[in-house]
């Protein structure tokens, strides 16, 4: 908002930054003109996928523009949800446990509804399809990033409240001001997380059956779900580098440069001295010297600073007048139309899916029985396995920065790598050791989810303070006492963290790791992930509905039994300071 | 000449926190006028509801009962013309100085918002510092970009919520002293302020009027004039009397000199039934038991006045005053007037052991009637284990007035600290302490296990 004198290093414009920043512009342009064409294209239920590597490309263009329009769309629904709950005291208490159910319900808990709903609407083009791929991408993204801005909204100092109401900022102005500044660095990182989350399932999410019909949609997911159905190694090589390329990419070209620009934001280090790396990285410093840059952040900055500006003298108007009342009436008017649709819709919901799973008889129920007990085996000892091996590596690394900072960019590799494009490769290892997929479906789960109690524990590890380590080491803390004694209780509140993180992605995981098509044959075991895969596959909708209302009833179940008591117990007696 | 108007008022405000059991009435009927050119200091110890009732003449709190007036009129929201510096600063990590002082005048055209930024930056000293991000500045830097950006907009009145409280000492005192200029500055349209303060010298230097709280409940005890001339002189005699007079008044406020023995206190009987009495008891101080050892053995041998102690331990007086009413309670001290004296009995506590200390201690603890209280109470227990809801509830309803979480949390420290009662955290539960078996030392991380 006020224009900055430019630092000495970006007085000299550069003509190559130029080109570069004109060269990103045409090729995005040129990227949503194809994307726009592809979905204007006449439906194709099954677009045909070419398995050549020369196709990647474009492929891996529609894949991203779904993942990056599916996020557009979380970033909206997280800043529209968390503030109704934070400001709406009685649309919180619905709000908040409907998530926490949302967030539990595996990805095919969604598709038939929308697939069939979206493609009804749009008959004759590809928008039906793109769009009902677009909102499944959006449910494996949304939910961590909507509890994190509401935190966030919770975490407003008071001070800064107050200072809101003083300068009679109006809720536009606040949010743009207060909350978003407040809340960017966890909505930062937990939007980094949400991709991978959103990747995850990019097999499933572009090329399903529904009961009979086919339906798939060209991108990376497909080209690598074709392959794997072909038993094409090469072509299933060529779509996991693709993958590889564009998560790096995406990492380096726009994650990276935000971590390091949200870093203003940071309010810890607010009283302390100003953090190293902050700021412009080397990419941003060359590119902002291109002058065309330069005149668009201008322009920006004059565009948001007239759009922001606070036209009036504070509290000019008579507060006691209309002019609040007015408005605050008409609020609570929408506020209550739109908790009445939520009430409808949450209504609907259930009454439909009641009558649906009212059809199902005894024998239905005996098998999700069975396959429940598997899968809640399964998730248990894959989450055992990632805690046994990721608590040992995560303290060493929390407690050892310098390996930290080198192996980071690896592990946040293999952490967004979506998992089931190298299901077909470990199942032909498992296979080779003599093991079924009955047992085989654990490491399957563990590739996908061992990452999240990794990152937690290092993170703990780190957070240990400083005094604490010295005590320890001066005691002669070693062996199991130490372990005991003050590693395990010291990364207590993080190892918790992560293994209801990770337990949530397990769960969702076994749909796609109890059901795994390699080569020519579909391999699946008795679990409740692949009882929700086949009602999918065999576009049986009651047993979808039992599969789907079981597993998410189990999931809150054992976080509200289980996760959050430990969580709490971790937090009350484990924390320092 | 006829008195002007008040621009802002209180009439008959009175105002709680939280609902239901868990009420707590922070200030009781309350009336204040502050007038043009009126720069009153709210002075008083600590949870005397300063900040609420600034908060309440600004109109970021609504009282639950009375009325605020802005300029004769009610008042609904927030009042027009104030700027508020916060304790803390309250600045946008992510905007620069310039860009934090701007918020406040953003409305106005860009030449004239400009110039007078550049005009408040310039006059507190921040003029090389514009574009500057918070976190590069000191404590006292921060406090002149919330000054300035409070300032900027011309209020009509300004608000200062202890705004100095988080600065070292002399810092503080630059600050202060350059506000005082702002206030004898001829060309500074400036003169009404409202500062929450519990520094008196802060009050004497600033204020033309004082008004002294009392706590529990909030209430105001005296309104004092202070009309020397500005600038202020700390080193004048009529500014040394006007400290030692505003000393005087804030001992008769929270340390009375009533007849204060520790067996005579609170002897209120409320009969439950025939056969049981009930008694209630007098509060005790919320200080940490260690904490009055440590001040006893920072007293010297004769006697001395109360606000030089403060003035010693570099603490403000409401928790010295505290300390000292929890020495005399247990009759390590006396206080005649505002003066502290060392009594024979604590003079032998100091020259006792760790462990002596605390068995003299005790003995006097266990006298006190809310002690008794306490111990009776855990013996009619069924099991001797007495739940925290249930003492809660108990001294809610013996003692209206206090908030009873205050003094619960400083039962328990006295009663572990004189070995009267153990308390367990997790289970929420308390019950007589039994020594047991030797002491044992433990290793890190047993209490955590």
């Amino acid at each position: 908002m006020v224009p900055n004198e430019p630092r000495p290093e970006l007085r000299r414009t550069s003509l190559w930054s130029d080109l570069l920043v004109i060269g990103l512009f045409a090729a995005t342009l040129l990227g949503a003109l194809n994307v726009e064409a592809e979905w204007r294209a006449p439906l194709t239920a099954a677009a045909p996928i070419d398995l050549s590597p020369s196709v990647l490309p474009l492929y891996a263009l529609y894949s991203l523009a779904r993942s990056w329009l599916a996020y557009g769309l979380s970033l909206v629904f997280t800043i529209l949800i968390a503030s109704w709950a934070f400001y709406d005291l009685r649309a919180r208490r619905l709000i908040l446990p409907a998530l926490d159910v949302l967030q539990s319900i595996p990805v095919l808990g969604f598709l038939p509804g929308l697939v069939l709903a979206l493609v009804a609407i749009f008959p004759h083009n590809n928008v039906g399809l793109e769009l009902a791929c677009i909102v499944m991408i959006f449910t494996g993204q949304v939910w961590n990033m909507a509890f994190s801005y509401y935190d966030s909204l919770q975490g407003v100092p008071a001070e800064h409240r107050n200072l809101a109401r003083l300068y009679d900022f109006s809720g536009w102005q606040r949010f743009w001001r207060v909350e978003l500044p407040f809340g960017t660095q966890s909505l930062v990182y937990n939007s980094m997380v949400s991709m991978a989350g959103g990747w995850f399932f990019l097999s499933i999410t572009e090329a399903f059956q529904l009961g009979d019909q086919d339906f798939r949609l060209p991108g990376i997911g497909s080209y690598m779900s074709v392959a794997i159905a072909q038993g094409n190694v090469p072509a299933q090589i060529y779509g996991v580098i693709a993958m590889g390329v564009v998560i790096v990419t995406v990492d380096r070209l726009i994650w990276w440069p935000l971590v390091r620009w949200s870093k203003k934001f940071n309010l810890d280090d607010f009283a302390g001295s100003s953090s190293g790396d902050s700021g412009p990285g080397k990419v941003a410093l060359w590119l902002a010297r291109s002058a065309s840059l330069q005149r668009i952040s201008l322009a920006w900055n004059t565009l948001t600073n007239a759009l922001l500006r606070r036209r009036h003298a504070p509290h000019a108007v008579d507060d006691s007048a209309s002019a609040t009342r007015g408005p605050s009436r008409f609020w609570r008017w929408v506020a209550n139309i739109a908790f009445a649709l939520l009430l409808a819709l949450g209504g609907y919901a259930v009454v439909r899916l009641g009558l649906l799973i009212a059809k199902l008889d005894v024998v239905d129920w005996l098998e999700i029985a069975t396959s429940t007990s598997y899968t809640t085996l399964r998730v248990f000892a894959a989450l055992a396995f990632s805690v046994l091996w990721a608590v040992p590596v995560g303290v060493w690394l929390g407690l050892n920065p310098a390996y930290a900072r080198r192996l980071q960019p690896f592990i946040q590799f293999a952490a967004s790598f979506p998992a089931p494009m190298i299901y077909p490769w470990v199942l032909t290892l498992v296979a080779a050791v003599g093991g079924t997929l009955g047992w085989g479906a654990i490491p399957l789960i563990v590739l996908g989810t061992q990452w999240y109690v990794l990152f937690n524990v290092v993170s703990a590890a780190s957070a240990i303070p400083n005094d604490v380590r010295s005590c320890a080491a001066i005691m002669g803390l070693s062996g199991v006492r130490r372990w005991t004694r003050y590693l395990l209780p010291a990364i207590a509140p993080g190892l918790v963290t992560g293994c209801i993180t990770a337990a949530g992605g397990a769960w969702n995981a076994t749909i796609v790791a109890e059901y795994v098509r390699s080569g020519n044959s579909l391999v699946q075991t008795t679990g409740l992930g692949a009882y929700i895969s086949r009602a999918t596959n065999a576009g049986d909708y009651p047993q979808l509905a039992a599969g789907v209302i079981v597993m998410a009833v189990l999931v809150v179940l054992i976080n509200r039994l289980v996760w959050k008591k430990l969580q709490a117990l971790a937090n009350e007696r484990c924390r320092f300071g | 000449m006829s008195p002007p108007a008040p621009i802002l008022s209180l009439r008959h405000v009175s105002h709680e926190y939280g609902t239901g059991a868990n009420r707590d009435l922070v200030l009781s009927d309350i009336s204040l006028d502050v007038t043009a050119n009126d720069v009153v200091a709210l002075l008083g110890p600590s949870g005397c509801g300063k900040s609420t009732l600034m908060r309440m003449l600004t109109g970021l709190i609504t009282p639950s009962k009375g009325e605020v007036f802005h300029h004769g009129t009610p008042l609904h929201g927030i009042a027009a013309g104030v700027a508020m510096v916060f304790q803390n600063f309250a600045l946008f990590p992510w905007l620069t100085v310039r860009g934090n002082v701007l918020l406040a005048v953003e409305h106005l055209p860009p030449a004239e918002r400009d110039a007078k930024v550049d005009r408040i930056l310039a006059t507190v000293g921040l003029g090389a510092y514009e574009s500057t991000y918070p976190r590069e500045l000191s404590g006292g830097m921060k406090q002149r970009v919330g000054i300035a950006r409070a300032l900027v907009a011309s209020p009509e009145v300004l608000c200062m919520d202890e705004p100095f409280s988080a600065l070292d000492v002399l810092t503080a005192e630059t600050l202060r002293n350059e506000l005082a200029r702002l206030l004898t500055d001829k060309t500074n349209p400036l003169r009404t302020m409202i500062l929450v303060t519990h520094n008196i010298d802060e009050a004497v230097e600033l204020a033309t009027r004082i008004v002294v709280l009392a706590a529990n409940p909030g209430r105001v005890d005296q309104i004092v004039a202070n009309p020397l001339p500005y600038p202020r002189d700390s080193k004048s005699p009529a500014f040394a009397a006007a400290v030692e007079n505003l000393h005087r008044i804030l001992t008769h406020t929270t340390l009375p000199d009533a007849p204060a023995g520790a067996a005579d206190t609170g002897k209120v009987i409320i009969p439950v039934d025939e056969t049981h009495h009930r008694i209630a008891p007098v509060t005790i101080p919320a200080v940490n038991a260690g904490e009055v050892l440590g001040l006893l053995a920072r007293l010297p041998a004769e006697a001395i006045d109360i606000f030089d102690i403060a003035e010693r331990l570099g603490r403000d007086f409401g928790s010295v005053v505290n300390l000292v009413k929890a020495a005399e309670l247990l009759e390590l001290v006396r206080t005649p007037g505002q003066d502290v004296l060392i009594t024979d009995f604590g003079r032998q506590v100091l020259a006792a052991s760790t462990l002596d200390q605390k068995k003299l201690l005790r003995e006097k603890i266990l006298k006190l009637k809310i002690f008794e209280l306490l111990i009776r109470l855990i013996n009619v227990q069924e099991d001797k284990t007495l739940t925290d809801d249930t003492l809660l509830a108990e001294l809610r309803a013996l003692l209206p007035h206090e908030k009873p979480r205050v003094i619960f949390r400083t039962l328990v420290n006295w009663g572990r600290f004189a070995e009267i009662i153990q308390h367990d955290q997790r289970s929420h539960q308390m019950r007589l302490f039994t020594r047991k078996g030797p002491r044992v030392l433990v290793g890190p991380g047993a209490s955590g296990a």
